[in-house]
């Protein structure tokens, strides 16, 4: 028994750690500390990347050849680029680079590191490389067509006189960000243009550096001095994975984190009322739909499609499941587009949506199932369509599964009714239009799948429609034909769209320049104070 | 003479008297055990609470009220579990929920049993190669969480009810098995096994009208026992989204669907964890009750 004394000493001293008074957390006063589920990273080269989270840290982090206005998306100016010249024929773009700028490596920035960039996005081929290979680039023509002028001009060739805007936005993707060439070839293996490095490397200009990022777990993210924009006050920018949104919150609360990215609507008002807290949102390009598979005969009848759009309470919704996080929106463009169609003609009318369905010869319903991922969100929005529609005698199946699986289901055709969110790609009309809009081929081989095709909804004449759109170098008249487009879309398609998603965000009150731009590149820490 | 005296005479005059009376006494040690009689009261609730949901619960457990004005409301007179997020009073959703959760658990029992039962008689009736193999097959379920597998289950089935079921059916036989074979294998050699074999009765008659019975208390004990795991398990498929589908009011799906509401709507995933706490400990304790009465080694 001669360890007794230790042991009583050691259980003292323990017990007294358990109840000292919890010392108050508090984040560094130079770094920022933001938990957000980042499980959807698979990679941070620019040429990969097309999720949301690493999105935004390249857009931290990188630079493009041109950036926009996130306020007014229709001023586009120069990042990289001092200026660019367009031909005659509207076929060759000019690009002038910037003199003086370096990137965080040391390296200056030239027309080789654009050129560069540009061929190795289009060479590897990777998920979002067709926002430059619709302009006509193949690995095997893409030398040719994106060619280096001079030290600090090249020139970029597409095939056809596409709108200047469409061209331009698409070049402010993540896909177009512009990659160290002498850095990112020193670690190039077998010819892969340095891939496997870039997966977890970092080869940019932008404000911060990637120092590390460990896959669940942490993005790092540190300043970098030879950024030529002003020097952010952040010295640092901490990702965690927190994936739970109550989780995140009570961090939040206890002052652990600076900023909760996911945040529940249910919890908005609750953190607004907290004034050691603020709540930031911003309006995203997403927009939340159904998907009426044209191959069920049922929902191929128009009359049928019209009287499921008069079946969901649209306003309800965004003001209680949703409240905060969507707002009411019923065409393909979202608000802020070029063109964006801002009516909503539809409400909920059981009346209405009845005589339809008589009309149809279903004056008594009938049963389809809906393909719903099972996040909090999408289940939400599912059971509260499903309640509506059942008003009318529409007996909605709820078919839940994981993303994954249920988009599967939507990919090979096999759903009835599939709820889905869908996010534009770039800024530009053309990103949804060519998704909603069009379908070059109906047939189950067809190579272009499309979300038209991917509903089986063959539409020969308004495809035509959307091609001749992409040509019209006119904006005024662009826009109108979008416009017209979306009227028509709005009322025909088997699409009911609903919802534009608001990104919802909440910092302490004392973070202070967090930008919520349209998209998530544009989602920008640059100038964050604290 | 009394109906009770009847039953506890010493001498019974017919078979069926003795029967009943063996029955009666069974019944009497059973009520001297206060916990088991609270688990029989809250299993004979949640029996008279299924069969009568749609008459008692106060409001449609399906179709939610005014989401503007009725959402997420705490626990009133007007609705005394409180609403959750869909408009939908929690109290009727629990009620109607326990169909769901006596569906399964009685289904399971009614799939699980026989199985186990059969494999578990056979192998030990038979011994040698056929309990080799039946065993070993055994084994080979014995050696998969539960939960995990029943998840592979479902997952390769499809999310539903229907699927969950069988899930944890084929997942909760084996324990049965096991033990239907130990029994089995202490009384395969009696005497009385082997006067009827001298007759010249069939093995099947034998494992069906002789080994069978024999093993039936303690496997029923076992069942019962289990049964506060099945309805965990099906809550906690539910949980994650592969048991009962939207709107079903599921209790474990309710819970999911209420923990995103915990910190400020404590009410909405609270409510169906403590319906699935009080009938699993109700079965729990019925369970224990019955091993003290049926388990012929227990008797003190």
């Amino acid at each position: 028994m001669k360890h007794l004394p230790k042991l009583v000493g050691a259980a003292l001293i323990a017990s007294l750690g358990l109840f000292a008074p919890a010392a108050r957390a508090a984040t560094p006063p130079d770094t920022l500390i933001q938990a957000w589920a980042i499980d959807d990273i698979i990679s941070l080269d620019p040429a990969e990347v097309f999720e949301f989270t690493a999105s935004e840290i390249l857009g931290n982090s990188y630079q493009g050849l041109i950036g926009y206005d996130v306020k007014d998306v229709s001023n586009i100016f120069g990042v990289v680029a001092e200026k660019w010249d367009i031909s005659a024929d509207g076929k060759t773009y000019t690009f002038t680079i910037r003199d003086g700028l370096k990137f965080a490596s040391g390296n200056p920035i030239t027309a080789s590191d654009a050129v560069f960039s540009l061929r190795r996005a289009v060479k590897l081929d990777k998920s979002p490389a067709f926002i430059l290979t619709q302009f006509g680039f193949t690995a095997d023509n893409v030398d040719a067509m994106i060619r280096q002028t001079g030290p600090m001009t090249f020139e970029y060739e597409i095939d056809k006189a596409y709108a200047p805007t469409l061209v331009l936005y698409c070049l402010t993707a993540t896909v177009g960000f512009i990659v160290d060439e002498k850095l990112a070839m020193e670690h190039a293996v077998d010819g892969d243009f340095g891939y496997n490095w870039l997966k977890t490397g970092y080869a940019g200009s932008g404000a911060f550096t990637i120092r590390e990022w460990r896959a669940n777990e942490v993005v790092v993210l540190e300043r970098n001095d030879n950024y030529s924009g002003p020097t952010p006050a952040m010295a640092r920018t901490i990702y965690r994975h927190i994936p739970e949104a109550a989780t995140q919150r009570l961090l939040l609360e206890q002052g652990d984190i600076d900023i909760a990215r996911n945040v529940s609507a249910d919890s908005i008002d609750v953190l607004a009322a907290n004034p050691g807290l603020a709540v930031d949102s911003g309006v995203k390009g997403s927009i939340y739909y159904l998907g009426l598979n044209q191959k069920n005969p049922i929902l191929a009848i128009p009359e049928v499609r019209q009287a499921m759009k008069y079946l969901i309470d649209y306003a309800t919704i965004a003001d209680t499941i949703m409240k905060g996080r969507v707002t009411v929106h019923q065409a393909f463009l979202p608000r802020g587009f070029l063109g964006a169609l801002e009516d909503t003609p539809f409400a909920l009318n059981v009346v209405k949506a009845k005589e339809l369905l008589a009309a149809a010869g279903y004056p008594n319903g009938f049963t389809v199932t809906m393909d719903t991922r099972n996040t909090d969100e999408i289940t939400s929005i599912g059971t509260a369509i499903q309640q509506t529609m059942a008003l009318a005698g529409i007996t909605v199946e709820i078919i839940p599964g994981d993303g994954q699986q249920t988009l599967t289901k939507y990919r090979a055709r096999n759903h009835d009714i599939y709820i889905g969110r869908w996010g534009p790609d770039y800024q530009d009309p053309h990103t949804n239009a060519d998704t909603f809009a069009r379908n070059p081929n109906n047939a189950d081989d067809a190579t272009s799948k499309p979300l038209a095709w991917r509903n089986a909804w063959n539409i020969p004449e308004m495809t035509a429609r959307t091609d001749a759109a992409v040509l019209e170098a006119d904006a005024g008249k662009r826009a109108q034909m979008y416009l017209d487009l979306q009227a028509e879309h709005q009322q025909t398609s088997p699409f009911i769209i609903m919802f534009q998603e608001i990104e919802v965000m909440a910092r302490r009150a004392n973070v202070q320049g967090y930008v919520v731009g349209p998209s998530f590149n544009d989602n920008s820490f640059r100038a964050v104070t604290k | 003479m009394s109906t009770r005296e009847w039953l506890l005479t010493e001498q019974p005059a017919s078979r069926r008297q003795a029967r009943l009376g063996q029955s009666y006494r069974t019944w009497l040690a059973f009520r001297r055990n206060r916990l088991a009689m609270i688990g029989l009261g809250i299993v004979l609730a949640l029996v008279a609470v299924a069969l009568l949901a749609p008459f008692i619960s106060p409001y449609n457990p399906i179709v939610g009220g005014d989401l503007r004005t009725e959402r997420l409301l705490s626990p009133s007179w007007q609705h005394l579990l409180g609403t959750d997020d869909q408009a939908r009073d929690i109290l009727s959703r629990i009620l109607h929920g326990s169909r769901i959760t006596l569906l399964v658990v009685a289904l399971v029992a009614v799939i699980a049993t026989p199985i186990g039962l059969l494999v578990g008689t056979t192998a030990g009736y038979y011994g040698g190669w056929v309990d080799t193999v039946l065993m070993r097959l055994t084994d080979i379920f014995l050696a998969f969480p539960r939960l995990i597998l029943a998840l592979a289950f479902v997952a390769a089935l499809g999310p539903g009810i229907e699927n969950a079921i069988i899930a944890i059916a084929i997942t909760s036989w084996p324990p049965y098995a096991r033990l239907a074979r130990a029994e089995t294998l202490t009384i395969r050699n009696a005497d009385h096994i082997d006067a009827i074999r001298l007759q010249g009765a069939h093995s099947a008659r034998i494992i069906w009208g002789h080994v069978v019975p024999l093993c039936l208390s303690s496997v029923i004990v076992r069942v019962t026992l289990d049964m506060a795991g099945i309805i965990l398990t099906a809550a906690g498929l539910g949980f994650l989204g592969l048991g009962a589908q939207p709107p079903q009011p599921e209790w474990g799906a309710m819970i999911a669907g209420g923990r995103r509401f915990i910190l400020d709507h404590w009410w909405v995933a609270t409510m169906p964890g403590l319906a699935i706490f009080v009938v699993s400990l109700g079965f729990n304790f019925l369970g224990d009750g019955l091993r003290d009465v049926l388990d012929p080694k227990a008797q003190k």
